[in-house]
């Protein structure tokens, strides 16, 4: 994989941030989240149960790239 | 066991379980509709039960897939030569917006778009979708006699999420989820076998994860009164998806999605006449 520094701490930073963000989703009933994120709703006990598996689904895809894009031990090799 | 029978059969074939689920109660008469708590309940048990069916039927391919997908985590890169890996990854590429999508649009799609009439219509456009994608196809030339080996070789990452993200059209009811994949995978070049096998790899860790996030509802209150029909509609779509994915796997070694698109156009059209005249 082609190694981008910029683009994979861009992947780490928003992974971390997105994972979070799920577990905010989780926890915090809608009425409790910040207005800026989507899914507040003033006054709602609901639970965003889904928003929180996205988040956590693509924070989990920005890790995998990032993990692979500093990794690759055959291509490292076969660069030094 | 008539849905039953039904949606197992429908979810794999590329006609869309969802518009026939929607279509033909209201064509026989039946007082069900497909926003109502115990249908969906019922819907849960029925995918669920496709999904383990298509887990079972590709069993070893899974075996493989998820040890790949270990092999290049282990590794942090997936080898030119590791087809599971490299399937696997493709899956999982295709999946995440498949998932993502679904999530955030399946609640809205659904109330938007629950009448039978416009089931019936894009049912019809699911015909043309399919029939479109047989014009469209893309024919490579097939370079190995391994089926894993070709679809990782042909199917790109971006192929990958295309053909991923084209599942979520199969939320309007009426288009069809493995049609729009194997349409997806004719576009990038596969042939009507692999873009059939691919169809359902991708199809399997959808429909499991739609049944299992919604599970609580079969096992909470709202299951209440449903479990026993739900039970029965499960093992009839367990028997049916099993007779649809081996007729299906033998089915695209020597045919085409043409005969899907002219009965969707012909079932959309029919339905759609009789739905207005009555």
């Amino acid at each position: 994989m082609p190694r981008h520094p910029a683009l994979t701490a861009l992947a780490v930073v928003a992974g971390i941030a997105l994972i979070v963000l799920a577990i905010v989703y989780w926890a915090e009933p809608a009425g409790s989240l910040p207005s800026w994120i989507p899914g507040h709703q003033a006054g709602s006990g609901h639970h965003h149960v889904k928003h929180g598996i996205a988040s956590f689904l693509v924070g989990l895809a920005c890790l995998v790239y990032a993990w692979f894009a500093t990794g690759g031990k055959r291509s490292a090799h076969a660069r030094s | 066991m008539v849905l039953g029978l039904l949606q197992g059969v429908s979810e794999l074939f590329p006609v869309s379980s969802l518009g026939h689920s929607v279509i033909l109660p209201r064509l026989l008469g039946w007082n069900i509709h497909q926003n109502d708590p115990y249908f969906l309940t019922f819907l849960v048990a029925t995918h669920l039960a496709t999904a383990i069916v298509l887990l079972g039927f590709f069993r070893r391919d899974w075996v493989r897939i998820v040890r790949g997908l270990g092999r290049s985590l282990r590794e942090r890169e997936i080898a030119p030569d590791d087809v599971d890996a490299k399937l696997g990854w493709l899956l999982v590429v295709g999946t995440i917006p498949a998932g993502i999508l679904g999530l955030l649009l399946e609640h809205k799609l659904r109330h938007i778009f629950a009448s039978p009439r416009s089931a019936a219509f894009f049912l019809i456009l699911n015909g043309f979708l399919l029939y479109g994608a047989e014009l469209l196809r893309r024919r490579a030339p097939q370079t190995s006699s391994d089926d894993d080996a070709r679809i990782a070789r042909q199917v790109g990452w971006r192929g990958a999420f295309l053909v991923g993200a084209a599942q979520a059209i199969a939320l309007v009811p009426g288009f069809s989820r493995s049609g729009a994949t194997m349409g997806g995978g004719l576009i990038v070049g596969l042939s009507h076998k692999d873009a059939a096998r691919f169809a359902f790899l991708l199809a399997t860790p959808i429909i499991g994860a739609a049944a299992v996030l919604k599970l609580p509802e079969l096992f909470g209150h709202q299951g209440n009164g449903v479990r026993g029909q739900a039970l029965v509609g499960a093992l009839c779509s367990a028997v049916t998806a099993y007779l649809a994915v081996r007729f299906l796997m033998r089915f695209f070694e020597t045919n085409r999605l043409t005969p899907f698109a002219v009965y969707c156009v012909l079932a959309g059209a029919g339905a759609l006449l009789y739905l207005v005249l009555s």
